[in-house]
């Protein structure tokens, strides 16, 4: 007899186009189709281990209640929030949980659910939107206990003011959406499944987090605007598009290798490096529809921080290859379009700022190292070389700087309140920033706008392990050692 | 590895360690569990099984920390 079922399955398949279009960040309908069908099949595949694992009667309640409702029982189980489960499942059972434990009676649970009549209004909550044509309908997910497993803490259920509030920015959003990126909204509408919101970040305004295990679901506190939202939904579904791709292929070889990403100021695994690129392509091809300079300053960032980023990928492998090289292929012409040149200079500058600001907080000068950067200074002589050695941050840190704060006032038309130094800087009085920073060398972002507003190419965290090692006694002029090392 | 190309037909494709269980039904799907463990498996199913336990077990963390707000 030959292979049947599960043993006859064939693998998924992408065409090369297809993969190309994935990276560019244009796919189609059968494309995304695709990958709603790997997210099913991995659904089902985690479903089955945890059924041979746990061999309880829910699987046999679930397995019944699919021959009486099939669809039903599909549509409950290719729920983003559905591979959250089964994959915690699964882990605690190869953990040696109990099933009870594991909470396999979730499966009973769905059961009993797939053969309740629908209701006419899918679980109470949602969020819906239509413009020019194009309609979009998501689940708002505020009661699913599973929902705080998306990476962020989530809200306490809306009540009606709060729903109402988040339906307006949802069809803020969806307009500015159809208007600007129509594509990227046909996207949107093809693989968003669920919005759950989360509590504010008093850190980062506005927050988002997507999971690997939650393809199509996107965890979000109330945005500040309807244009925050609708870059926030561009950037959480890139997140989730990425991770279907990566259902299907690995991209990366060492995907843990830890390295510099523009978007946080920690050491980021070169897998969150790729997700960040692949995440700002379409949020930089939103800003890119905009002529005013906060609109002109986000592209002229982002378009450069995506190309280096992606172009500084290494180990791909020939899949990772071909996505990467797409997303280049994206995202290189945009390189040479025109930005208004005192954006381009603040835009360039930030980027350059975050750069030098990471390395100062990341890369570690060892003490015998800082001992010979003091006495090569007091000889009189080059710096010796030094290697610096990145530390892995104990947490998550998110992009905080008072000189992009103040950028972006200024971007925005704002009065302007801060650090004289940070003020002379985004003004273009670079001499005027210099002589402010020279006198703060206790503070990691004057060494960083040291080497910004002087124009050079200096490894900052040399100069300042430096300075720290010569001690108050000698006092070094800080302007001096960051020319000393560049 | 997985995601190796064919290019010997008019289309080029990339085909996936993952194997498309999309269609079988819950039965289907556990026909046949009990044969799996196999370490010496080479087969698409085990490999695929193998790829996705290495997946849970090496979990990244949530892709999270998006200022939306400028």
């Amino acid at each position: 007899m030959g292979a049947t079922g599960v043993t006859a399955a064939r693998p998924h398949r992408l065409s090369d186009a297809a993969l190309a279009s994935l990276g560019a960040g244009r796919p189609g309908p059968a494309t995304l189709a695709e990958l709603r069908r790997a997210r099913l099949s991995r659904h089902l595949l985690l479903l089955r281990e945890i059924a041979v694992l746990a061999r309880t009667e829910d699987f046999a309640a679930l397995a019944a209640a699919e021959r009486a409702a099939p669809d039903r029982v599909r549509e409950l189980l290719a729920r983003p929030l559905f591979g959250v489960w089964a994959a915690r499942c699964l882990t605690a059972l190869r953990a040696g949980a109990t099933p009870d434990s594991a909470g396999t009676g979730h499966l009973s649970e769905l059961a009993a659910r797939a053969r309740i009549p629908r209701p006419r209004r899918e679980d109470g909550r949602q969020l819906t939107a239509e413009h020019d044509g194009l309609r979009i309908t998501v689940r708002l997910e505020d009661t699913d206990p599973l929902r705080a497993e998306l990476g962020l803490p989530p809200t306490a259920a809306l009540d009606a003011a709060e729903h109402q509030r988040w339906q307006t920015l949802f069809a803020g959003a969806w307009r500015l959406l159809v208007d600007r990126v129509r594509p990227d909204a046909e996207v949107l509408a093809g693989l968003l499944d669920c919005v759950v919101p989360v509590r504010t970040d008093p850190a980062a305004r506005g927050i988002s987090a997507t999971s690997a295990d939650a393809f199509g679901a996107v965890a979000i506190s109330e945005p500040a605007d309807a244009t925050a939202l609708a870059v926030g939904l561009l950037h959480e579904i890139q997140h989730s598009i990425l991770n279907g791709v990566q259902y299907l292929f690995d991209l990366l070889e060492e995907p843990g290798e830890l390295g510099y990403s523009p978007w946080r100021d920690d050491p980021r695994p070169a897998s969150g490096i790729l997700h960040g690129a692949y995440a700002y392509l379409t949020v930089t091809r939103f800003w890119r529809t905009r002529r005013d300079p906060l609109g002109q300053f986000e592209f002229a960032r982002w378009r450069a921080a995506v190309a280096t980023a992606a172009g500084d990928l290494r180990g791909l492998t020939p899949a990772g290859e071909r996505f990467v090289g797409a997303l280049l292929g994206e995202v290189r012409p945009w390189l040479d379009e025109p930005v208004d040149p005192r954006v381009r200079r603040l835009a360039e500058g930030a980027n350059r700022d975050h750069r030098l600001r990471w390395r100062l907080r990341n890369l570690h000068v060892g003490p015998a190292d800082a001992a010979a950067l003091a006495d090569a200074w007091r000889r009189g002589e080059r710096p010796p070389p030094v290697t610096p050695v990145l530390r892995p941050a104990p947490r998550r840190a998110l992009e905080a700087s008072a000189r992009l704060d103040l950028t972006h006032r200024l971007l925005r038309g704002l009065p302007l309140d801060g650090a004289a130094g940070d003020l002379a800087y985004v003004r273009g009085d670079d001499g005027a920033a210099l002589s402010a920073y020279r006198k703060n060398p206790g503070d990691r972002a004057a060494w960083a706008g040291m080497v910004l507003a002087g124009g050079l190419d200096a490894a900052p965290e040399l100069a300042a392990a430096a300075y720290r090692a010569l001690g108050d006694q000698e006092r070094p002029d800080p302007l001096a050692m960051v020319k000393w090392v560049s | 590895m997985d995601g190796g190309t064919s290019t010997t037909g008019a289309t080029p494709e990339w085909r996936s360690a993952m194997i498309d269980v999309s269609g079988l039904s819950l039965t289907e799907l556990t026909a046949d569990a009990d044969a799996d463990g196999d370490p010496a498996d080479q087969s698409p199913l085990a490999y695929c099984l193998r790829r996705l336990a290495a997946d849970l077990a090496h979990p990244g963390e949530p892709i999270a920390g998006f200022n939306s707000a400028l």
